[in-house]
């Protein structure tokens, strides 16, 4: 049944790694991350974990490392934040093309200048091409069990997969955590068998050059593999349930029954609005909330589902694709295009930079969605001096002042 | 056969490197010193090819290819994961001069700061070749490629990234040429025998590149030898250093020089080839005071040599 | 790799497929490409039997000294005698420059390492007869090669052993009489007959031998001594005679201080002869040092025996006075070159005495050509003869020193030799040739020709010879020692193997395609030889040739 504990996301994941039996670890700490691969180093020091710690001089080479160990028929985990996600970035595709069940917990943090440790997803979602499977965590507890979930899901689909959780709120806040039997997760996790391990005795060239008769072939296999994961990753989520205790899936709907107005929310923020839809429903506005796990496969058929002949549908961003609009929103509306009933699509974009997203947030955020007629592509909530809103049209720049007490 | 090398082969024909490709030739000695229990990291580099398209492959160890600046970390990771498996497989990163001193060095000296259990094999063909001749920091001064063309050629010595590996206190760093094989292949050897990060330098002809007749290919890397251009030397510990090859015959840089026609702009500024030579007698000269420091009862240096 | 069709084909993760890259045939590249051309090395070119030499040492080094000795008996039945005493011009044409590789070292320890081996016999016997009148090097050479063509051998010698100059002009310390005495029973042992005490003119001629024998081969030498045609020169010993004494057990010494006229190898053996004997020698020479005729070591050794020289010296007179013999001695001086190439010795006038107890004379040999029938003489009174000891009269050959006047041991094998190829010609019967000797060869290597980079600058094997106080004590004990197996074996990769590919491994070792396999030898796939040319360069014998692919396709 395992032990109950009370501890922050960053341990918890941690937990996840140790639970998975990673073989080899390899990190390069940044904050808010730091704590992963600290109990992680620790873990491995005292033997409590059998792995390798590769102490690497950077996120690219922690990544780097992984493929080196995956290849070689390992288990290999990682973590990162922000700027060390964007650094991994094209071995994150190299994972992928070498089709390596790698697992790495990001701790989402907004990408500098300036330089911000605090919570928002754009780091994570723009490695959404990577071809990684991509998941939301929203509790302590998902910290843990998804990373055992995506190894599950990852090693029988040979393609890597990475787990958010959002900078502090998660990262930093203690939970109760149900730390799993290692017995039980062994059993739902059994040993990653590779297709293949570099042994000499089967000397292959492994990811080498391949021109263009084939470079199509071999890598359809791998996004067949990702769509191949959307079933297996449904499937993986309910055994969890029944091996380990709690039930996942691709999205969490809630309050969704007679929904007319619903929220899109996915992380930790996901618990405030949780919050908000119950008071929205005391208030008499019949509000409801699906929350996002899968973001990689995206689960096109549960969000057609729920959100078919709604109202409105508020999709709220802790992100930003400049030029377009935050990243669920535009995500959403592709996926209910021609859907009939189709409800409109209202993209908020909030808590950019680790800004809180406090109840009240979703209340304004639902007054605004209520009263607005047109959805705009992006609508800004909580820029100062300005309502919820678009752009505004002409924006002029700013010319410098002179700086205070520097003579001319 | 005069020559004490064993017959068996690890690389088949076939692969794609250039005539007289010093890479090729590297490789296929490295691997008759290192055995079957190998694995090769490649990051992109004239190997990336020469290895074949897929579904192609040249050597008869494992290859796994990887990216431009990873072969040091990717190896550590594969050693790792050996190491975690129970096996002691020899882990090589087999990586050129642009992957080793330009975009790879921060892989490299984080894995050798933290003197990872792997062999790291640099040829050495002093520019970006696979790329069309671009120079990289192993360019020598005054040296002509297309992205330092005669009209500017190279301003820069070559990066001595022996030094840089000697610094992080390795338990060996060599250099060798495969103009020297039974060096090159003892050195191959010695340092498979080790544990820890082994660097060999591996001065890598590129007839195309360099411009020069292919069959010139180990003449060249000969007369680069006893020029002193390139010393062969060892260097353990980060502190001894071993001169493995004292020139014997009276070589003078030009002589190397004149081979190629990447050198043209330097053989054709008295003022620029005085100072590479200069350069060339006390990098020399300080190799030299190495070797006496380390060996100073038996310094094998001959007054004349020094 | 068309064959791929449906994506199902593909492996689903990226790894190779295919066994190797033996697939991608690169030689296609090839537009140039390497050819095995044997050329000629300046060793054999430059030996008198034209011993092939690269080969054999080649053999020897594989461990095969049978194999060695069945190629170098091609051209030279005797190793163990010119292993000791040849004057090795192959040395002084060796492209190593920077010491000669010891060839004639090799020879001594490949003949002795052979020693006892069986030799090739003819399969079938001619029933021809062939007489061979002289048992020095060029007939005992003759001897040899007759009976491996089949033919029956007698052999006429006067003295009473065979062996000729071997026997009885090189002292036993250069070369044993034991090991002459091994190499005749091995003719013996072949079915040559041997008959001695048979002088020619005596008891036997040219015309009554041929009565009996299909062919007669005459090679009596060049065993009289040469006049010096001055005052007192009855009181002169020559040395020839004194060497032929010292030979049969019966020389005396008659006086303490000797003196040898002359500066070749003849002079040589006496002086040294005569120190082991207990005497002081001074050796007058009328030239310097540079011109004189004698082998450079036997001119060292004597040196290093104690023997003086006294250069530029020309005895004009000897007469016997109360001390001993005065011999009254000018002093030369060097002048343009004579027909020989060598600095003229010319008078200066001054002249002084030098008292010995014995003087020798050792100023040249001559054949005693009386002996052969004037037909067969020419107008200077030498032999009439062809390239190959042809004659006049078509049964008769002639060759060695009757046929050149006095010249080396090898000289005189390589007649004997030659002269069996023209009487086979004449008589029927051959030995087998083997077809590599027979093909055409390129140019000689010089050493512009060598790629000598990967040879080390090692020192020679020198052949081991007791210091001179030693072999001084030892009297006529054989001075020098053959060389051991793995001093031979190092020597022998001093070599370059001009011309002929000794399966060194250059090219194998440098090939970057893998392109060559290696079977005892490289074989070349030109499936992969993309034709870099790096083989060819780097052939240290200059055996690989760079050509143009055309040729071939």
């Amino acid at each position: 049944m395992g032990e109950r504990h009370l501890l922050t996301g960053n341990h918890a994941a941690a937990y996840g790694a140790k639970l998975a039996r990673a073989e080899v670890v390899s990190a390069y700490p940044i904050t808010p991350q730091t704590m992963i691969v600290e109990l992680l180093s620790e873990m491995v020091a005292t033997g409590e974990l059998e792995a390798r710690f590769i102490t690497v001089e950077s996120e690219h080479s922690a990544m780097a490392a992984c493929v080196g160990a995956s290849a070689a028929g390992a288990r290999a985990y990682t973590a990162t934040s922000g700027q060390g996600l964007a650094l991994m970035h094209e071995m994150l595709h190299w994972a992928t093309g070498a089709r390596l069940p790698i697992v790495l917990s990001n701790v989402s943090r907004a990408m500098g200048p300036g330089w911000s440790i605090w919570a928002e997803q754009t780091d994570f979602l723009s490695q959404r091409d990577t071809g990684w499977m991509m998941l939301f965590a929203e509790s302590v507890q998902e910290a843990q069990d998804f990373v055992i979930w995506m190894y599950r899901v990852a090693e029988q689909v040979l393609l890597p997969g990475m787990v958010s959780m959002d900078a502090f709120i998660l990262s930093h806040t203690s939970e109760p955590l149900i730390v799993h039997d290692q017995s039980a997760v062994d059993a739902y996790l059994p040993p990653w068998e590779p297709l293949y391990t570099l042994d000499p005795a089967e000397p292959r060239a492994y990811g080498g050059l391949v021109n263009r008769d084939h470079y199509f072939e071999l890598r359809y296999k791998a996004y067949e593999a990702m769509d191949r994961a959307r079933g297996l990753m449904d499937e993986a989520g309910r055994e969890f349930g029944e091996a380990l205790g709690s039930a996942y899936g691709p999205v969490e709907e809630f309050m969704l029954d007679d929904a007319e107005y619903v929220f899109v929310s996915a992380g930790a923020m996901t618990s405030n609005v949780r919050y908000a839809v119950t008071q929205l429903r005391e208030r008499g506005i019949k509000a409801g909330l699906l929350r996002l796990i899968a973001f990689r496969p995206f689960p096109f058929e549960p969000i057609r589902e729920h959100l078919a002949g709604r109202t409105k549908v508020a999709v709220l961003d802790r992100n930003m694709s400049p030029g377009h609009s935050g990243i669920f929103a535009s995500e959403i509306r592709a996926a209910l295009a021609g859907l009939p009933g189709a409800p409109p699509i209202f993209g908020y974009v909030l808590g950019i930079g680790g800004r809180d997203i406090r109840v009240e947030t979703v209340f304004e955020v639902a007054d605004d969605l209520v009263t607005r007629d047109d959805p705009e592509r992006a609508l800004y909530v909580g820029v100062k001096g300005l309502p919820i809103g678009p752009t505004r049209p002409g924006t002029v720049i700013t010319p410098l002042e002179p700086l205070e007490g520097v003579a001319p | 056969m005069r020559w004490d090398l064993p017959v068996e082969e690890r690389i088949y024909p076939g692969t794609l490197g250039c005539q007289a490709c010093g890479g090729a030739l590297s490789m296929r000695l490295a691997l008759k010193a290192l055995g079957d229990d190998t694995v090769v990291v490649i990051p992109a580099c004239c190997w990336s090819i020469v290895d074949g398209p897929w579904p192609v492959h040249a050597l008869k160890v494992p290859v796994l290819h990887t990216a431009f600046e990873t072969a040091a970390v990717v190896a550590a990771g594969v050693k790792a994961a050996k190491l975690q498996q129970g096996k002691d497989t020899t882990v090589v990163a087999w990586a050129g001069d642009g992957g080793t001193m330009d975009i790879g060095l921060q892989a490299l000296s984080g894995a050798a700061e933290r003197n990872e259990d792997i062999l790291y094999a640099c040829y050495d063909n002093e520019a970006y070749m696979n790329t069309g001749i671009q120079r990289s920091s192993s360019t020598p001064l005054g040296t002509w490629t297309t992205t330092t063309p005669n009209e500017r050629p190279e301003t820069r010595p070559k990066k001595n990234i022996m030094e840089i590996m000697a610094a992080h206190r390795i338990p060996y760093a060599a250099t060798c040429c495969p103009a020297y094989p039974d060096d090159m292949i003892a050195k191959f050897r010695k340092a498979k025998e080790m544990t820890g990060t082994r660097f060999l330098h591996i001065l890598s002809v590129c007839p195309p590149g360099w411009k020069m007749d292919s069959e010139q290919a180990i003449e060249v890397m000969r007369k680069a030898v006893h020029s002193r251009v390139f010393p062969l030397y060892e260097v353990e510990g980060g502190l001894d250093y071993t001169i493995n090859m004292w020139p014997q015959y009276e070589t003078k840089p030009e002589d190397y020089f004149s081979m190629q026609g990447r050198f043209k702009p330097l053989l054709n500024d008295p003022e620029l080839l005085a100072e590479v030579k200069r350069q060339i007698d006390k990098n020399w000269n300080t190799l030299v005071e190495r070797h006496v420091r380390t060996h100073p009862r038996f310094p094998e240096a001959s007054p004349a040599d020094r | 790799m068309s064959e791929f069709k449906h994506v199902d084909e593909y492996p689903e993760i990226p790894v190779s497929t295919a066994v190797s890259s033996t697939i991608l045939k690169t030689g296609a590249w090839r537009n140039m490409r390497p050819i095995k051309v044997e050329s000629r090395s300046p060793c054999t070119e430059s030996c008198p039997a034209a011993v092939p030499i690269p080969r054999y040492l080649h053999e020897l080094a594989t461990g095969d000294p049978a194999a060695a000795h069945a190629t170098f008996t091609l051209r030279n039945p005797f190793p163990r005698i010119t292993g000791r005493v040849c004057p090795h011009p192959c040395e002084d044409a060796c492209n190593r420059t920077d010491a000669p590789l010891a060839i004639r070292a090799l020879e001594r320890f490949m003949g002795d390492e052979a020693r006892g081996l069986p030799d090739p016999t003819a399969e079938t016997e001619t029933g021809r007869r062939v007489a061979v009148v002289g048992s020095g090097p060029a007939g005992l050479a003759a001897a040899y090669y007759l009976r491996r063509s089949g033919h029956a051998v007698t052999v006429f010698e006067s003295r009473p052993e065979p062996g000729g100059m071997l026997r009885y002009g090189i002292p036993e310390y250069r070369l044993p009489s034991t090991l002459v005495d091994e190499e005749i029973e091995r003719l013996t042992g072949l079915g040559v007959e041997f008959r001695t005490r048979i002088r020619l003119g005596t008891d036997v001629t040219i015309e009554g031998l041929e009565q009996d024998f299909d062919a007669i081969f005459a090679a009596i030498g060049a065993g009289m001594g040469t006049a010096l045609g001055i005052e007192g020169e009855s009181l002169t010993e020559p040395g020839l005679e004194f060497l032929e004494r010292l030979a049969e057990g019966a020389a005396e010494l008659h006086g303490e201080r000797c003196a040898v006229i002359g500066g070749g190898n003849t002079a040589m053996d006496v002086a040294r002869a005569l120190r082991r004997l207990g005497a002081t020698v001074t050796v007058l020479y009328r030239r310097t040092e540079a011109e004189m005729p004698a082998i450079a070591e036997e001119h060292a050794a004597a040196t290093a025996d104690g023997v003086r020289f006294e250069f530029l010296a020309q005895p004009r007179s000897v007469a016997k006075v109360p001390a001993g013999l005065s011999v009254s001695v000018e002093t030369m001086r060097l002048g343009d070159p004579d027909d020989s190439g060598r600095p003229r010795p010319e008078p200066t006038g001054e002249m002084r005495s030098l008292t010995f107890d014995v003087v020798f004379t050792a100023v040249g040999e001559r054949a005693e050509v009386d002996l052969l029938p004037p037909d067969l003489r020419g107008d200077d009174g030498w032999p009439a003869v062809g390239p190959h000891g042809e004659t006049p009269n078509e049964r008769i050959f002639v060759g060695g020193d009757l046929a050149t006047g006095p010249a080396t041991v090898v000289d005189a094998i390589a007649w004997g030799r030659r002269a069996v190829d023209a009487i086979n010609a004449r008589i029927g019967g051959g030995y087998e040739i083997p077809l590599w000797m027979l093909e055409e060869r390129a140019e000689v290597i010089g050493p512009t020709g060598v790629n000598r980079a990967t040879f080390a600058p090692l020192p020679r094997v020198e052949t081991p010879e007791m210091s001179p106080e030693d072999r001084l004590a030892a009297g006529f004990t054989e001075e020098t020692a053959t060389i051991v197996a793995a001093a031979a074996l190092a020597e022998i990769e001093r070599c370059f193997s001009c011309g002929y590919c000794n399966s060194c491994g250059t090219c194998f070792v440098f090939c970057p395609d893998a392109a060559i396999t290696w079977d005892d030898g490289p074989i070349f796939d030109f499936d992969y030889c993309k034709g870099c040319g790096v083989c060819t360069s780097e052939c240290p014998g200059h055996v690989l040739l760079f050509v143009k692919e055309k040729a071939y396709g």
